[in-house]
């Protein structure tokens, strides 16, 4: 018999004989396979054949180290509702929190670059133009922050982490803008300030 | 049955002699007839799910790529065929029409039919499944979130008002040409899963890929949803939390470019 | 030939079988043909009736073991995402000194810090050359980079350079640019 097996099929039933378990559609013999941990074992039995027997220079097994620290946030276990025909939910339109805000913050950008040249053409600014420049990183600052809020605490996960952490902003960001209301009327400006400490 | 036997038995017992005598002529004739072998290892990402608690580690093959196809595709289906069936992977086309073979090759995510095998030897070639996915075993990534994604878009032409001629909506050529780059979308996952913003959060924002497929019914002309399908982008997940990384076209195996799709769909909500 | 690889595939499928037909295939005689349609083939498992409910069950549960493929560990470090971690990074500086300024400076009278621009400028020019070329570098650099790479978002948001090569292009020209603006604001 053992004539008729091709060097292909060798390797199979030398295999399937180790583990009792074929790898063609037939058993060998009176081995049934009616619980999933006997096919655990199984398998099991075949890799251990594969890595101790069968070709071991062309095959190595390294342990794999991807996050060698601890994650910060790590993913939960997978959990999904619904089958794949059920589509995902779609939330409620708020534009407010959609295009009207991104529309926003686009324009605060964008007003951003002439008023940071103008100190760098002309020196210094105005008290106006200085504020209004204060105004306008501040804005840009809190939704900057708001998007690291956003991206990195799921308000899903950690809710109350989440709303400390937007609260917390709202009133840092009151905070700061009274505090450089303070600077701008008490001192010589953002601008100047940054120059002469600059040129200290 | 007994001839059967012995002419078989003939056969086997041949067969070496004949093979030794090959071999020695070869080695008279030409001493170098082949190849030098170019061994090329491969690091692929394992786990089996049969074994829940153990951790995924890497798993190092060596192959001649003189004996291999050119690409990383040949290589994985030639290490499943003979060096170890337990390796699983997706695979259909090994042409890059159906997007089964999207993984992350020395790290960029792309399709491993596509993807050719540096022939640089020296290198080592890793294979992971695509980023941030849940794995279900080896390669292959659970994808359900993304088709659920992929349905809540509706990704079908809505039209309500009968045909002007009764037959077939008609489109001009200036219509269709808005939709090339769009609709060759092969719904991989290679771009969605080079995506940080959807690594972080893709329970809610929906993603390079399901956005561009977005923007492709919101730029049909014949679609009749567009407000109902721009209003249901309009909030500060599913579309905003792009933020211009564009990892999603630098990676796209097919040459489209999401982030492109996505800044339209932003200028149209937006003015 | 052909003949007889088939006759070896149906012995091959019948010994797998059960090892008794043989002999009763040898005591026959037949051909080996005429046997192919009684070797019926079965699978190594036994399979059970399952519900939809108590198969999704099973799935779900296998869902809870996966892991979590890696992602920021070994993607290739490329000049789309490094740049836009970067413009996040340094945003998060500047905003946070600002932040940090702008609230010290609220509270300052309370403490008794002197926060105020003079006493502030008086401090820094105390310091020697080096640190202080050193700490101009190191708030310019994140001011500048910050400051192109916004223009670079703001031409993508109006839907230009989005090709591959000027993503490329513009995030070295971007690089350098910050890089010499800030050492030239720092030797300044």
């Amino acid at each position: 018999m053992a004539s008729f097996v091709r060097p292909a099929l060798l390797r199979q039933t030398g295999l399937a004989s180790a583990s009792t378990r074929a790898f063609s559609t037939k058993l060998a013999a009176g081995v049934s396979h009616s619980k999933p941990a006997a096919s655990v074992l199984s398998r099991q039995a075949v890799r251990s054949a594969f890595a101790k027997d069968a070709l071991p220079s062309s095959m190595r097994v390294a342990a794999f180290h991807a996050g060698g620290r601890q994650q910060i946030l790590p993913p939960l276990p997978q959990s999904i509702h619904g089958t794949v025909n059920d589509a995902a939910p779609v939330p409620p339109s708020d534009p407010s929190h959609g295009s009207y805000h991104w529309t926003f913050e686009r324009l605060i950008s964008a007003s951003l670059i002439p008023l940071t040249i103008a100190p760098f053409a002309s020196g210094s600014l105005n008290p106006m133009t200085d504020a209004i420049l204060c105004g306008a990183i501040l804005i840009h600052s809190h939704i900057g922050f708001e998007a690291l809020v956003i991206d990195y605490i799921p308000s899903k996960r950690l809710p109350k982490i989440r709303l400390l952490f937007w609260w917390g902003l709202r009133a840092a960001t009151v905070l700061v803008g009274v505090g450089l209301y303070e600077f701008e009327t008490n001192d010589v400006g953002v601008t100047e300030a940054i120059k002469r400490i600059w040129t200290a | 049955m007994a001839s059967l036997r012995t002419t078989s038995r003939l056969f086997a017992s041949a067969r070496p002699a004949f093979r030794t005598q090959m071999r020695t002529m070869a080695s008279v004739s030409t001493p170098a007839a082949e190849p030098e072998p170019r061994t090329k290892t491969f690091h692929i990402y394992r786990w089996n799910p049969d074994e829940p608690t153990s951790k995924p580690h890497m798993q190092t093959y060596t192959l001649d790529l003189n004996k291999t196809g050119p690409m990383v595709l040949d290589a994985l289906i030639r290490i499943k065929n003979e060096l170890d069936p337990t390796l699983t992977f997706r695979r259909s086309c090994r042409e890059g029409i159906c997007g089964s073979c999207a993984m992350n090759i020395n790290g960029t995510n792309t399709l491993a039919c596509l993807c050719r095998i540096p022939t640089d030897t020296t290198q080592e070639t890793k294979i992971y499944p695509l980023p941030h996915t849940y794995v279900v075993k080896d390669i292959v990534p659970d994808l359900t979130q993304f088709y659920k994604q992929y349905k809540s878009i509706k990704p079908y032409l809505q039209h309500s008002t009968p045909a002007p001629n009764g037959k077939e909506y008609l489109q001009s050529k200036e219509d269709r040409r808005k939709l090339d780059g769009l609709y060759e979308c092969i719904l991989c996952a290679c771009c969605s899963t080079s995506c940080p913003s959807y690594w972080w959060n893709s329970e809610e924002y929906l993603g390079p890929a399901i956005l561009l497929q977005s923007y492709r019914w919101l730029a049909d002309s014949r679609d009749e949803k567009k407000e109902e399908r721009k209003a249901a982008l309009d909030n500060s997940m599913s579309l905003y939390r792009c933020h211009t990384i564009l990892n999603c076209s630098r990676t796209c195996p097919k040459g489209l470019n999401p982030g492109l799709a996505i800044a339209e769909i932003k200028k149209e909500l937006a003015f | 030939m052909l003949a007889q690889r088939a006759t070896q595939q149906s012995l091959r499928r019948l010994a797998a079988g059960q090892p008794s037909m043989i002999a009763q295939y040898a005591m026959k005689k037949s051909f080996a043909p005429a046997a192919i349609g009684a070797s019926i083939q079965t699978r190594p498992v036994a399979t059970q009736k399952m519900t939809p409910e108590s198969s999704y069950q099973i799935l779900v549960e296998q869902r809870k073991h996966r892991p979590t493929s890696p992602h920021l560990a070994i993607y290739k470090p490329q000049i789309p995402w490094i740049l836009s971690g970067l413009n996040r990074i340094t945003g998060s500086v500047l905003s946070g000194g600002f932040y940090i300024f702008g609230s010290a400076y609220l509270v300052s009278p309370l403490f008794g810090w002197h926060l105020d621009s003079a006493s502030m400028a008086a401090a820094f020019a105390s310091w020697p050359v080096a640190l202080k070329v050193l700490t101009k570098f190191a708030v310019a650099f994140p001011f500048t980079f910050h400051s192109i790479n916004g223009v670079r978002h703001l031409v993508w948001d109006l839907g230009k350079a989005f090709k591959n090569d000027a993503v490329i292009k513009t995030g070295w020209a971007v690089v350098g640019l910050s890089v010499s603006s800030a050492l030239a604001l720092a030797l300044y």
